[in-house]
């Protein structure tokens, strides 16, 4: 499965310089091998008759924890594999922002995960997901200082060393913000991305759901942060209750984030923009329309 | 970047380090997971409302999740059962779905408080899995016959019937 | 001393022994021929009830109907374990659908729909049309089939009479008792042992089987993205765990009998219990994988 196209070139040398700004280090091609992939859809066993009979799909992403690197993979994904799909592995439990080292066994695993998938890229979250022993249960900010920086770039070098494709970092979506953060949220991404030389995995619903929560207008963050180094896009809908608004994942995508999809690609078009849904699953023609919709927003072709 | 970020929450400037220092990340990011997790006190210098929002709503994530696994004991809730499952986990830190529904059971079952619906579908689970409370389930290897407030469920070589329901 | 009948124990228990097996022998290779088939009958045009019919017989062809009703939200439960009609009937709906649904407007027991006679007649067309397409194992056949359990029950008979003649005869009968309950064993096979489709009809069900193996209980699929047809062939070909998983109020309520589809059976309830590919099974670290969504849910952070 080498011959794949990838998403993203290997990572670059990291630009360890103290100071963050717009990405001057030699960015990745991550759009410049001109592969591009298109709308795409998070693969869950729940929908995964539905996302078997997308005839344009090419790009998909799993949960990398529900895969058994060495046992049988789903048969879902067994057949889009054998359709030539793409099947990036999304990890959500390596807490690479986690103070500790991410644990051994998980590394590996994650790594199995990607070769047994042959994927070109995996992808993993700028977060934490347990301390002192604790499951959160849940992907949870970091505060945003040279402290916390300095943590998940050692995590994320510990994961790098045993993968030999390229890893992209997706910020999370955050209700709450630590009290002393010392960085923009741009500044903190820029610096992390520029110490590993890992691709960025943008979530456009997160960069929506913090901008609204916080009042700051999200196509600022936009203009900030490094898009050439954009691996892929995830696109999700949340809800508001009381004045916050929850990246759900379990309600449809809203109108202002498919304008910010636009917004983003008038800036840089990713080459992937992928739907997540995680529960709550609407009707397939429900799906259908919010895959299209991505992809009237994105001018990429429909998958559906 | 200048503008604000997470400064237009009204919580107090950060304080500088050395005064009352927060202590090294590990320890804050253990003590914000207690918080959000085990019903311990806010770290301080969080916006208590957005904490709180964040708390409630990783609640309904995970009552999400353990109906997934536990169908019929999060229906016979019907729509309290988010709010059940908040409540009783609020302060018990997720061991994964299978084994909060699990303990939720035996609790409910222990209280005299698990509906019919839910009485079947535990006895189902204890008679096909093992579990001590502490460690994660594991399949039983004979065949095994198991009672939960009236529910009755036999398991021979992994095949699971239910033999009467309350 | 003179031996009972004028035959002598240990023959007599050979000839009753070589008696069963040529009975059992007989009788399968009948059945095989009876329920052959057709061999060029397809399966892959037929409707989620007929398919149900072919798993799991009328029982299952009903439940399978309900899980398409439910997911269209046409029908619920009522006070009484009885069905309600919650919403109009959806468009092409088969004559079972409308039996079901009718059934439900009378408020009927939910357990009393399989002997309400609109329903039984539904049932009825779906098995002959079946039947004449070489898929479903008509009741002619089955009765010729059965007609076995009288040589069964003849055995049975001979083995008491010889039983207690040979008991008033003062001859020992140690080793007639358990041959007369294999024969009792064997009787009750030929009588109960109930197919409903043909050889060539279940060969071609494990492909659609496997084509249909996102509606498993096992992978919790989502009834409303698959919609009522989904929901109706998931019941069909997983048997009626499905409807625990689409609806366990409702199926709860309507006190849906486990019928497992034949070879397809997934005995637990859902996917956690039988650690078939739920939390337990298919992650790297046991249960510290649950919730395979990942992120988002109830949302405080997204990823």
């Amino acid at each position: 499965m080498a011959d794949r196209p990838r998403v993203g070139a290997p990572a670059t040398a990291a630009a360890t310089t103290g100071v963050p700004g717009p990405a001057t280090a030699a960015a990745p091609a991550a759009a410049g091998t001109g592969v591009t992939y298109g709308v795409g859809i998070g693969w869950r066993p729940e929908i995964a008759g539905f996302v078997a009979e997308l005839p344009g799909l090419r790009f998909a992403e799993v949960v990398a924890e529900s895969i058994h690197p060495h046992g049988d993979l789903p048969a879902g994904i067994e057949a889009l594999l054998a359709r030539g799909v793409t099947v990036v592995p999304h990890g959500v439990r390596l807490s690479l922002g986690g103070a500790e080292p991410v644990p051994a066994e998980r590394v590996d695993h994650f790594a199995a995960v990607a070769q047994r998938l042959g994927a070109p890229l995996v992808s993993e979250h700028i977060a934490f997901v347990r301390a002192g022993g604790i499951e959160a249960g849940h992907l949870l900010p970091l505060p945003r200082n040279r402290e916390a920086v300095a943590a998940v770039t050692a995590n994320v070098r510990r994961v790098q060393e045993s993968l030999s494709v390229p890893i992209a970092l997706e910020p999370i979506a955050a209700l709450f913000d630590w009290p002393d953060d010392e960085l923009t949220e741009a500044q903190f991404i820029t610096e992390i991305l520029d110490r590993t030389g890992a691709l960025l995995l943008l979530d456009i619903a997160n960069v929506y759901a913090n901008a609204r929560n916080r009042g700051t207008d999200p196509e600022e963050l936009l203009d900030q942060l490094p898009l050439d180094r954009v691996a892929y896009t995830h696109v999700a809908g949340g809800a508001e209750h009381q004045g916050l608004y929850h990246d759900t994942h379990t309600d449809a995508v809203p109108q202002p984030v498919l304008d910010l999809v636009t917004a983003l690609c008038d800036r840089h078009r990713p080459p992937a923009l992928l739907l997540e849904r995680d529960g709550a699953y609407p009707p397939a023609a429900d799906l259908r329309a919010e895959l299209d919709a991505i992809a009237k927003a994105s001018a990429y072709p429909a998958v559906t | 970047m200048t503008a604000p970020d997470g400064t237009a929450v009204d919580h107090e400037p950060p304080a500088p380090r050395q005064a009352d220092d927060p202590g090294s990340l590990a320890d804050r990011q253990a003590a914000l997971v207690e918080a959000l997790t085990a019903g311990r006190p806010m770290p301080a210098g969080f916006d208590g409302f957005r904490f709180e929002a964040a708390r409630v709503a990783l609640l309904r994530k995970r009552a999400g999740e353990v109906s997934r696994q536990w169908p019929l004991l999060a229906a016979s809730f019907g729509d309290r059962w988010k709010h059940e499952f908040a409540t009783w986990a609020a302060t018990r830190p997720t061991q994964g779905s299978l084994r909060d529904g699990w303990d939720l059971a035996r609790d409910l079952l222990a209280r005299a408080a698990l509906p019919p619906m839910a009485a079947t579908e535990l006895a189902e689970r204890e008679a096909a899995l093992h579990y001590d409370g502490a460690s994660p389930p594991r399949p039983r290897r004979g065949p095994s016959l198991r009672v939960a407030a009236g529910a009755v469920a036999v398991q021979i070589a992994g095949r699971v019937r239910v033999l009467r329901r309350p | 001393m003179t031996d009972t009948w004028g035959i002598p124990g240990p023959t007599f228990l050979i000839y009753f022994i070589a008696a069963m097996v040529a009975v059992a022998v007989f009788a399968w290779f009948h059945r095989k021929a009876l329920f052959r088939g057709i061999r060029f009958a397809r399966v892959d045009h037929l409707g989620p009830q007929q398919v149900a019919y072919l798993n799991g017989g009328p029982k299952l062809a009903v439940y399978s109907a309900m899980g398409g009703l439910r997911a269209a939200n046409a029908i619920g439960t009522g006070p009484g374990r009885t069905l309600v009609q919650t919403g109009p009937l959806p468009a092409g709906v088969t004559p079972l659908d409308s039996a079901i649904y009718n059934a439900a407007a009378r408020g009927l027991r939910a357990r009393d729909v399989f002997t309400d006679q609109w329903v039984v007649a539904a049932v009825d067309q779906l098995r002959d049309h079946l039947e004449t397409s070489g898929l479903a194992v008509g009741n002619t056949k089955m009765r010729e089939a059965r007609t076995w359990t009288l040589a069964g029950l003849a055995l049975v008979l001979i083995g008491i009479a010889r039983a207690v003649a040979g008991a008033a005869n003062d001859k020992p009968i140690g080793y007639l008792i358990p041959l007369i309950f294999f024969a009792v064993i064997l009787t009750i096979a030929l009588y109960t042992r109930t197919r409903w489709a043909t050889d060539s009809a279940r060969r071609q069900m494990r492909e659609l089987r496997t084509q249909h193996r996102h509606l498993s209980p096992s992978e919790s699929p989502s009834f409303a993205t698959y919609g009522a047809s989904g929901a109706a062939m998931g019941v069909a070909l997983w048997g009626s765990a499905s409807l625990y998983t689409m609806d366990p109020a409702f199926a709860a309520e309507a006190e849906i009998q486990r019928v497992a589809a034949s070879g397809g059976a997934s005995g637990s309830l859902g996917g956690g219990g039988g650690g078939d590919g739920s939390s337990g099974g298919s992650c790297s670290s046991g249960s510290s994988c649950g919730g395979g969504g990942g992120c988002g849910g109830g949302g405080g952070c997204g990823g």
